[in-house]
């Protein structure tokens, strides 16, 4: 239902915290396949995935239990996890994405697989869900001109390079 | 006289589609309206506006000797609508570089044009209808990441020529307060309104309806409303709208 991402990073990890922090950082549009220490030692296929749409974790899958959402994340044993995280462009995500099978609840991967309180809660935030809460993280990020201004200049770039890309020029006024 | 609006946002789940059929209901007041779902690849506007058994839909237009954009288009609630079908087959075997021909086709006999566009920038077919239209809609919510995506589809949209309408905050929670006001300081165009979140609009496309069909005395279809009458339509030329869509870029297959 996903198509392949590219990957961004492969490595044996034994927190998780830092990578869901990497994600959000990122605003990743992708996936993250977890596989914790039984797996790697081909006990079990005990594997399991979250994707993340914006940097928030959205779905969440367990392989061995067949399992979605919030039970997903209960069945992920523990660490050290050989951790592969993939970018994907949010179009291939959307279908799944509209599903409300595999959901979870924003914060519920920090608490859950990192045991990271202030992440979940700045996870929530970014996400919109704490509505009081993430009505101030937007008041500040509106007050925010440099990173504004940045962020607007980077779409303007971005949309001057694929101009050409697409056969846009005519469009781009002088 | 024509004036071709497309009613975008960068990310979805923002009720783009519900306002799209709102702004058109409104506007269906006073003028000739067309909504075309110009999102291709995820058909979304057929179920909000109760044709998701029509035979034909532009899926059938875009194919090799398909059929006429006529046949596509249905009279519902005020409004000629242009639904998309759902089947993955059609979409595959439909040819975007049609649609423009089909809106083109569509431009000669309206007065106001909605193209409800892909929840995306990442193809060049999602880009096309805010290339083409006059004048973007943007749909944003009162998070951090819709209205990053809403101010980077102003980017694309005064990269490539096209003016901004306005933008419209959706599924407003509580009151905003300076949020909206911020908000506006970095968007071209005037702030159309605040729709509040209601459970309504659900409600109508589980009905198969419009908001303004299901719900005309909600506060939300208040404020779509007021937003319809803030966009003033142009009285543009059908035919330079026309030649616009017949002779612009050609997008890539899916």
């Amino acid at each position: 239902m996903i198509p392949d991402g590219e990957l961004l990073r492969s490595r044996v990890v034994t927190d998780l915290a830092a990578v869901l922090e990497d994600a959000l950082d990122r605003r990743l549009d992708g996936y993250a396949v977890v596989e914790p220490r039984d797996a790697l030692l081909g006990d079990t296929d005990d594997s399991g995935v979250v994707t993340f749409e914006d940097g928030v974790p959205h779905l969440a899958y367990h392989v061995g239990s067949d399992r979605g959402g919030p039970p997903a994340l209960a069945a992920i044993g523990p660490g050290p996890y050989r951790l592969e995280l993939y970018a994907l462009d949010a179009t291939d995500l959307a279908i799944a994405h509209e599903s409300d099978d595999l959901r979870v609840p924003p914060g519920m991967a920090a608490e859950r697989l990192a045991g990271a309180p202030d992440l979940a809660e700045r996870t929530r935030r970014v996400a919109g869900t704490d509505h009081e809460d993430g009505r101030d993280a937007l008041d500040a990020f509106l007050d925010d001109e440099a990173a504004i201004a940045e962020l607007r200049e980077n779409a303007r770039t971005e949309a001057k390079a694929r101009a050409e890309q697409w056969g846009f020029e005519d469009a781009v006024p002088e | 006289m024509v004036e071709a609006f497309a009613v975008a946002s960068g990310k979805g789940g923002t009720g783009k589609t519900t306002s799209t059929l709102a702004l058109g209901m409104a506007l269906a007041d006073s003028y000739d309206v067309t909504v075309v779902d110009a999102d291709t690849g995820m058909a979304n506007l057929l179920f909000h506006a109760g044709l998701a058994d029509v035979e034909t839909t532009l899926h059938d237009v875009l194919v090799e000797g398909g059929a006429p954009v006529e046949d596509a288009t249905y009279e519902r609630f005020g409004m000629s609508v242009v639904p998309c079908g759902t089947s993955l087959a059609a979409f595959e075997a439909a040819d975007p570089e049609r649609l423009r021909d089909a809106v083109a086709d569509l431009a000669a006999d309206t007065d106001v044009l909605l193209l409800d566009s892909p929840a995306t920038l990442a193809s060049k077919s999602a880009v096309l209808p805010i290339v083409l239209a006059d004048r973007v809609v943007v749909v944003l919510n009162p998070t951090i990441p819709a209205v990053s995506d809403g101010l980077k589809v102003q980017e694309y949209a005064l990269s490539y020529g096209s003016d901004i309408a306005g933008t419209l905050f959706n599924r407003v929670e509580g009151d905003i307060g300076d949020v909206a006001a911020k908000a506006d300081r970095y968007f071209e165009g005037p702030l159309l309104a605040s729709v509040p979140e209601t459970d309504a609009a659900g409600e109508a496309r589980a009905a198969g309806e419009p908001l303004l069909a299901h719900a005309p005395d909600s506060a939300a279809a208040a404020a779509f409303r007021e937003a319809a009458a803030a966009l003033d339509p142009a009285d543009g030329d059908s035919g330079a709208v026309a030649d616009r869509f017949r002779t612009a870029v050609i997008p890539d297959p899916p």
